[in-house]
C-alpha cells in the first residue's frame, strides 16, 4: 500500500553508521523521588532518525526473534516516512499491547539481540520505536476499531486478565465469540498492574487498552476467583461456556525457608509490590493499606522483579541493597532495568547468599546474615554455579523483600483434578494448541511456563486463541498431546518457530 | 519570497504526488523557517487540499495528510492564515485545514472564536469553525463549548447538526474530567432536547452525542434512564410501536442502546451489588450486616471467608461469615471495629454498597460424624463464625455444644442464633455478669470432665485459640483453629498471611484458614499481627482528622 513512498536514498553502510538515538531519561537524582516514568519517549524527529537506521532486511532476523512475529521492518519504515499512526496499526496486527511491550519486553534478549545493525553499532531501538508508535496512537486517538466477525453464538470464559488473558480476549472477540474475562482482583491487568511499577509502565496505558477491549464488547467480571467461587465445571456445565482459557499467571511466591523467614518486615516481592502498586500503600494513609517500609531495605534476587522492588524502595526513600548469590553477569534482569537501577544508587552485594534473618524480641527483622559465594568453573552446561566459601557476614536491615520468582498458583489445579500439572504445579498443555488434559479447556501464559515474559504470554495466548476458534468451529480434530511425565517441563517455548523469551529468575 | 521557499513551491504539481512528496521532504527538513516563509509555504501547500480528486488518488490523500501535519507543525505563525482559508473552504479542504489548526501546538481557540463573532451571518464559515473544534484534543477547547451549545439550537440545520456532532466527538476525545458537572448538565440538556428536532440529521447527531457521553461515563443515573427510555421509543421497543421514521436515527439508537442497559448482558449474572440490606448493632462497636451477594451465598461452605473493601481507597480485609440465605441471595457478617477499615465498614448504612467483596475463599471447615461430643468455641466475631460449622455438624447427627466467652454480658452476641444450631450453649464472662465466671477454657474444662469430647473448633482472639489448643493437646482431641492472619489478596499470591504450622510455612488464605491447633506457632502469629501497629495508628489518626 505504501510502495509509492520512497525512503531517502541512503546506502546500507550510511544507515549502519547513523548515530543511535538514545531515549532521554529523567535524571537519576530526580526520578528516585517520584513515580513518574523514567524514559521520556522519542520526539518525532528522533523516532524518524532512529528508524532510518533500519536496513529493511529482506530476511529480517528481528522478526524471527520476536515471539509474536511483529513485522518489525514494516512498522519501522512507516515511522521513517512519518506515518506513526499507520505504524501502530501495523504492530497491532500482531501485538495487542504495543505500548506495554515497547516498555517492558526484553528486547535485548529478542529482536534487538539479533538485529544486523548491532553487529557494528548499537542495534536499532526497536522497543523504543514500538513505544513511540503506540504513544503516538494514544496521543492522537488514531486507533480504529477493527472489524469484528458476526456473532458466532459461542461463549468463551477467560480466567485471568494479565497479558495472556487480554490478548486471548481480543483475538477471540474479533472472531465473533462472546468473551467474558474473570479476574480475581478488583481490577484488570494482572502483573502489569500489581507487579510492574508505575515508573516503568504508567497505569493509564493499561486502562486504555482495557477500555478498548470493553468497547469491542469483551465483558469483565472482577472479584471472581475461579476454583474457589465458580469451578471449571460450573463454567462449562452451569454457565454454558463452550471453551475456557486459563491465564492465571504464576502467582505463588517462592520464599526462602531459612531461620527468620516469617519475621515481621520480611515480604515476598508480590506482597511488597501489590501493597504499593495495587493498593497504593505509597499513598498511605490516604489509601489505608499499610507497608512497614524501613530505612534499610534488603532485596534478595536480581531478576526483573528484584529490580522493580529495589527501585520502588529507593523511591520510598530507603537505603537499598541487592543481595544475589551469583555475580552481576548472571543477573537475569532486563539489561536496561539493571542499568537504570545502577544509576539510581542501589548498593550491590553480588555473590552473597542469605542464610538467616536475625530478629529482635518482637520478631522484627534486624540483620541479614549471608554466606560469601564464589563462582565455580563452568559445568557441562556452560553455566558457572555459585559455591560456598564458608565465610559469612551480617548487615543491618529493617525490611527484607524476597524476589526469588514464582511458581504456579494451585487454586485451579487443586480444585479440578482433571487438569494435569507437572511436579512443579505448571499446567501441562499440548504445545501446538495449548489444550489441557480437560476437554474444552486451554491454558497459556505464566500458568504453563511457570513465569516468563509479557510477550511470550501473549504469543501463547494467540496460539491458544487460534486453536480455541478452531475448536469452537468443530475443526480441531486431532487428539491433544498433553505430556504425562510429571517431570516434563517445556524449557524453550518455540513460538514462531525460533527463539524463546523464557527468563531464568533468581 | 525567499529562494529556498520558491524552490520548494516549484515542486507542487497537483498531478504528481512524487513531486509534491519532494516538496514536502524539503519543507520538513527546514527547521529555521521565518514566519513569512512559513506563511508562503502554508499558502502553497494548502492548495493541495483543494485541488485534487480525493476519491481517486489515494497517494495524493497521503500527501495532503502530510501537508496537514507539516502546517500543524508550523505553530502559531500560520494559524491566522489557516483560519482565513478555513472560513472559505469547501467541506473536504475544511477537514485538512481544520486539523492543521486543531493539532497545531498553538491551540488557539480565541482566534477561532473571534472569527466566529465576525462571521455570525455566515453559516458556512461557522460550520467550518465548529467542525474544526471537533478535531481538538486539548482541554482548552472547553472554552468554546458554551458557543457550541448555542449553535446546537441554531436556525440552520447544518449548524445544529455539526454542533451536536462536535459535542459527541469532544465527549469521546477529551478526558472525562475535562468537563465540569455544570457543563455536562448543559451538554445533556441540549443533546436531549435535540432528540426531538424536526430534521433527522440533527436527531441522529443528538443521539450519537448522548451515546458517546454515556460511553465516557458523562451521564448521571437519571440522565441515563431518560436517554434509555428515549432510545427505546426511537426504536419502537417501549411498547408504543411509534418508532422514529428515519433509519439513520434508529440506526444510531440501536448502536448505542446496549450501553444503557443497566449492565452488560451476560456479565451481569456475576455482578453482585453488595448492598447492605440490614444493619444491627449487637454491642458496642460491633455490628451485624446482611448483604446482598447471591453468588457468594450460593457457593459458600462453612469455614470459608470473604475479603472486602468498603471503599475504593480502603484496605482489603478478611471477614468470616456467620450466616447465609442461598434463596434470598444474602450473606451475614459481624464486624468489630478494631481499626480503620473495620470502622469504615461499621459506618456503612443500609442501602450503601461495598465496592468489592471476594469470596468464598479458603478451605471449608473440617466436618465429619464423631463418636464423641463436638465443641465449637467462639469469642468476639468468632461467635458468629462458628454458627455455620455448628449447623452442619449437627445436621450430620453430632452432639454439638457451643461455648462463648466475653468480658461481660453486654459484649455477648448471637447467643440465640447459636442456641438454634447447638444442643447446648455454655456462656462465660470474665466478670461473672452472666453464665460461668471466667474464660471459655474454664467451660471447656468442665465439659471435658463431664463427657468425652471428640472435636473442637475455636474461632476468636489468638490467645483464646492458643489456650484452647494447649488444653486439648494432652488429650489428643482433634482441634481446629481459624487463623486470622493479616491478608492482602486472599488467593495465595502474596504470602502476607504466612503462618508456621508443624514447622512448615503455610498460607492461611489458601491452606486454611482452619488449621490443626496443636501444630500452630501462635507466638509467631501474634507477633506478625503486630507488624503494622504503628501504621495502623497512623491510618486511624488520618481517619479522625
Ligand atoms: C515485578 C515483575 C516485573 C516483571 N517485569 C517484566 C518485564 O519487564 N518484562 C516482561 O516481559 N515480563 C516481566 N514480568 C513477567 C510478566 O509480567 C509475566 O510473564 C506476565 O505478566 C504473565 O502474564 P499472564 O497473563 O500469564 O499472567 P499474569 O499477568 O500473572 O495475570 C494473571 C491474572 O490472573 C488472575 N488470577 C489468578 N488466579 C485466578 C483465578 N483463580 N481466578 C481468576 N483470576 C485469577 C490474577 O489476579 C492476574 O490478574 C514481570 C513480572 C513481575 C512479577
Ligand atoms: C479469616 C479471617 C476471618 C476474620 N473474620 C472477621 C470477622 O468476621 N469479623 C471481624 O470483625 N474481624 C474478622 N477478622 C479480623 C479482621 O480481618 C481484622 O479485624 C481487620 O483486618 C482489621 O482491619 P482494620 O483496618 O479495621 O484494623 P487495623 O488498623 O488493620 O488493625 C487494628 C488492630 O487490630 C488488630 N488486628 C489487625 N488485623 C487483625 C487480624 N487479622 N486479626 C485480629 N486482629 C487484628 C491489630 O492488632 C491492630 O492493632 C478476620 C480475619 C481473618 C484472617
Ligand atoms: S534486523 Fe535490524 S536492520 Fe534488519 S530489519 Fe530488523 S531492525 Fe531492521
Ligand atoms: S493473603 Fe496473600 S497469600 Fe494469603
Amino acid at each position: 500500500m505504501h510502495d509509492f513512498l520512497q525512503r531517502p536514498p541512503l546506502s546500507n553502510k550510511e544507515r549502519m553508521n547513523l548515530p543511535h538515538q538514545k531515549m532521554q531519561l529523567q535524571e537519576a537524582d530526580k526520578r528516585t523521588r517520584n513515580f513518574c516514568e523514567v524514559p521520556l519517549g522519542y520526539s518525532d524527529q528522533q523516532a524518524m532518525d532512529e528508524a532510518k537506521r533500519c536496513l529493511q532486511c529482506r530476511n529480517p532476523n528481528c522478526v524471527e526473534a520476536c515471539p509474536v512475529g511483529i513485522d518489525i521492518p514494516g512498522f519501522i519504515k512507516l515511522i521513517e516516512l512519518g506515518f506513526p499512526a499507520e505504524a501502530a496499526k501495523k504492530i497491532r496486527e500482531t501485538n495487542f499491547l504495543p505500548a506495554v511491550c515497547g516498555r517492558v519486553c526484553p528486547q535485548d534478549k529478542q529482536c534487538q539481540a539479533v538485529c544486523v545493525v548491532g553487529r557494528k553499532n548499537e542495534p536499532v531501538g526497536i522497543g523504543n520505536l514500538e513505544r513511540y508508535a503506540a504513544d503516538y496512537e494514544r496521543a492522537h486517538n488514531t486507533l480504529m476499531p477493527p472489524h469484528t466477525a458476526p456473532d458466532s453464538g459461542k461463549k468463551v470464559a477467560i480466567i485471568g486478565s494479565g497479558p495472556a488473558g487480554l490478548s486471548a480476549a481480543y483475538e477471540l472477540r474479533l472472531k465473533g465469540h462472546e468473551v467474558v474475562v474473570f479476574e480475581a482482583f478488583h481490577r484488570a491487568g494482572g502483573v502489569m498492574v500489581y507487579g510492574i511499577p508505575r515508573f516503568r509502565l504508567p497505569l493509564d496505558i493499561i486502562d486504555e487498552d482495557i477500555a478498548y477491549l470493553e468497547s469491542l464488547g469483551v465483558q469483565f467480571v472482577y472479584n471472581m476467583v475461579i476454583g474457589n467461587i465458580l469451578s471449571l465445571d460450573d463454567l462449562i456445565e452451569e454457565e454454558d461456556f463452550d471453551a475456557v482459557f486459563i491465564a492465571t499467571g504464576a502467582g505463588l511466591p517462592t520464599m526462602l525457608e531459612i531461620p527468620g523467614s516469617n519475621a515481621n518486615g520480611v515480604y515476598s516481592a508480590n506482597e511488597y509490590l501489590t501493597r504499593i502498586n495495587l493498593m497504593k500503600a505509597d499513598e498511605f494513609p490516604k489509601y489505608s493499606t499499610p507497608l512497614y517500609q524501613g530505612k534499610k531495605v534488603a532485596v534478595i534476587g536480581a531478576g526483573n522483579t528484584a529490580m522493580d522492588v529495589l527501585r520502588t524502595a529507593k523511591r520510598l526513600g530507603a537505603d537499598v541493597t541487592c543481595y544475589y548469590r551469583r555475580s552481576e553477569e548472571e543477573a537475569p534482569a532486563r539489561s536496561e532495568e539493571l542499568e537504570h537501577a545502577m544509576e539510581e544508587g542501589i548498593r550491590w552485594k553480588w555473590l552473597s547468599n542469605p542464610v538467616e534473618f536475625i530478629v529482635d524480641d518482637n520478631n522484627f527483622i534486624q540483620q541479614i546474615k549471608c554466606e560469601k559465594m564464589e563462582l565455580s568453573e563452568p559445568d557441562e552446561s556452560g553455566r558457572r554455579r555459585p559455591v560456598s566459601t564458608g565465610k559469612f557476614f551480617t548487615e543491618a536491615c529493617d525490611t527484607v523483600v524476597m524476589s526469588l520468582g514464582c511458581s504456579v498458583n494451585p487454586i485451579i489445579s487443586s480444585t479440578d483434578k482433571s487438569i494435569r500439572i507437572n511436579k512443579w504445579g505448571v499446567i501441562m498443555v499440548d504445545e501446538t494448541t495449548c489444550q489441557t488434559s480437560k476437554p474444552g479447556v486451554f491454558a497459556g501464559g505464566d500458568s504453563i511456563t511457570g513465569g516468563s515474559t509479557v510477550i511470550l504470554a501473549m504469543g501463547q495466548a494467540k496460539l491458544a486463541a487460534a486453536a480455541i476458534d478452531k475448536y469452537l468451529k468443530g475443526d480441531l480434530k486431532e487428539e491433544p498431546q498433553v505430556p504425562t511425565d510429571p517431570e516434563y517441563y517445556v524449557k524453550d517455548w518455540q513460538l514462531n518457530g525460533k527463539i524463546n523469551g523464557k527468563e531464568a529468575v533468581g | 519570497m525567499t529562494e529556498r521557499v520558491e524552490h520548494i513551491i516549484k515542486h507542487i504539481h497537483f498531478d504528481s504526488e512524487v513531486e509534491v512528496g519532494k516538496a514536502l521532504d524539503h519543507a520538513e527538513e527546514l527547521t529555521d523557517l521565518t514566519p513569512e516563509e512559513k506563511n508562503d509555504l502554508a499558502e502553497a501547500f494548502s492548495i493541495i487540499f483543494y485541488h485534487h480528486d480525493h476519491a481517486g488518488v489515494t497517494a495524493m490523500v497521503k500527501m495532503a495528510l502530510r501537508a496537514e501535519h507539516l502546517l500543524a507543525g508550523f505553530g502559531c505563525d500560520v494559524v491566522p492564515f489557516l483560519i482565513q482559508e478555513l472560513v472559505n473552504a469547501d467541506e473536504e479542504s475544511a477537514g485538512y485545514l481544520g486539523r492543521a489548526i486543531a493539532l497545531n501546538p498553538c491551540h488557539d481557540i480565541d482566534l477561532l472564536l473571534e472569527e466566529w463573532e465576525n462571521k455570525t451571518d455566515d453559516d458556512f464559515a461557522i460550520i467550518n469553525i465548529i467542525q474544526t473544534f471537533s478535531y481538538f484534543k486539548s482541554k482548552n477547547i472547553i472554552k468554546a463549548m458554551p458557543q457550541i451549545l448555542v449553535a446546537a439550537k441554531s436556525g440552520n440545520l447544518q449548524v445544529r447538526a455539526i454542533a451536536l456532532y462536535t459535542i459527541g466527538k469532544l465527549a469521546i476525545s477529551l478526558k472525562p474530567d475535562s468537563f465540569s458537572a455544570e457543563l455536562r448538565m448543559s451538554m445533556f440538556d441540549v443533546a436531549f432536547e435535540m432528540l426531538s428536532d424536526r430534521k433527522p440529521l440533527v436527531r441522529r447527531n443528538a443521539a450519537r452525542a448522548l451515546g458517546k457521553m454515556q460511553k465516557k461515563g458523562l451521564l448521571l443515573e437519571g440522565q441515563k434512564r431518560k436517554t434509555y427510555a428515549a432510545f427505546k421509543a426511537i426504536l419502537g421497543i417501549d411498547g408504543n410501536h411509534n418508532w422514529d421514521r428515519a433509519f439513520i436515527v434508529r440506526h444510531e439508537a440501536n448502536y448505542f442502546i446496549p450501553l444503557f442497559k443497566s449492565s452488560p448482558v451476560s456479565g451481569s449474572r456475576y455482578n453482585q451489588s453488595f448492598t447492605v440490606l440490614k444493619k444491627k448493632e449487637l454491642c458496642a462497636k460491633t455490628f451485624h450486616f446482611v448483604i446482598e451477594a447471591p453468588l457468594i451465598a450460593r457457593k459458600l461452605q462453612p469455614g470459608q471467608f470473604i475479603i472486602v473493601r468498603p471503599h475504593a481507597f480502603s484496605e482489603r480485609i478478611p471477614l468470616s461469615i456467620c450466616g447465609r440465605d442461598a434463596g434470598k441471595g444474602t450473606i451475614e457478617i459481624i464486624v468489630n471495629t478494631v481499626g480503620k477499615t473495620s470502622g469504615e465498614i461499621n459506618a456503612l448504612q443500609e442501602g450503601d454498597h461495598f465496592v468489592d467483596i471476594v469470596g468464598p475463599l479458603g478451605k471449608p471447615s473440617h466436618i465429619d460424624k464423631y463418636p464423641a461430643t463436638c465443641v465449637v468455641i467462639g469469642g468476639g466475631y468468632g461467635t458468629g463464625a462458628i454458627i455455620p460449622t455448628a449447623r452442619d455438624l449437627k445436621k450430620l447427627g453430632n452432639r454439638v455444644v457451643g461455648i462463648v466467652g466475653a468480658r461481660s454480658k453486654d459484649l455477648l452476641l448471637m447467643i440465640e442464633r447459636l442456641h438454634e444450631v447447638c444442643d447446648e450453649v455454655l456462656i462465660t464472662t470474665n466478670d461473672g455478669s452472666r453464665g460461668i465466671a471466667g474464660f471459655v477454657t474454664d467451660a471447656l474444662q468442665q465439659l471435658m470432665e463431664q463427657e468425652s469430647v471428640g472435636y473442637v473448633l475455636a474461632i476468636g482472639p489468638v490467645p483464646m485459640m492458643k489456650a484452647v489448643s494447649d488444653m486439648t493437646r494432652p488429650h489428643a482431641i482433634e482441634t481446629y483453629v481459624s487463623l486470622n492472619a493479616t491478608m492482602v489478596d486472599g488467593t495465595g499470591m502474596c504470602g502476607a498471611c504466612r503462618v508456621s504450622v508443624g514447622g512448615k510455612t503455610k498460607f492461611a488464605c489458601f491452606h486454611g484458614p482452619d488449621f490443626n491447633g496443636h501444630d500452630v506457632d501462635f507466638e509467631q502469629l501474634m507477633q506478625r499481627q503486630k507488624m503494622f501497629v504503628r501504621e495502623e495508628k497512623e491510618a486511624l489518626a488520618g481517619a479522625e482528622l
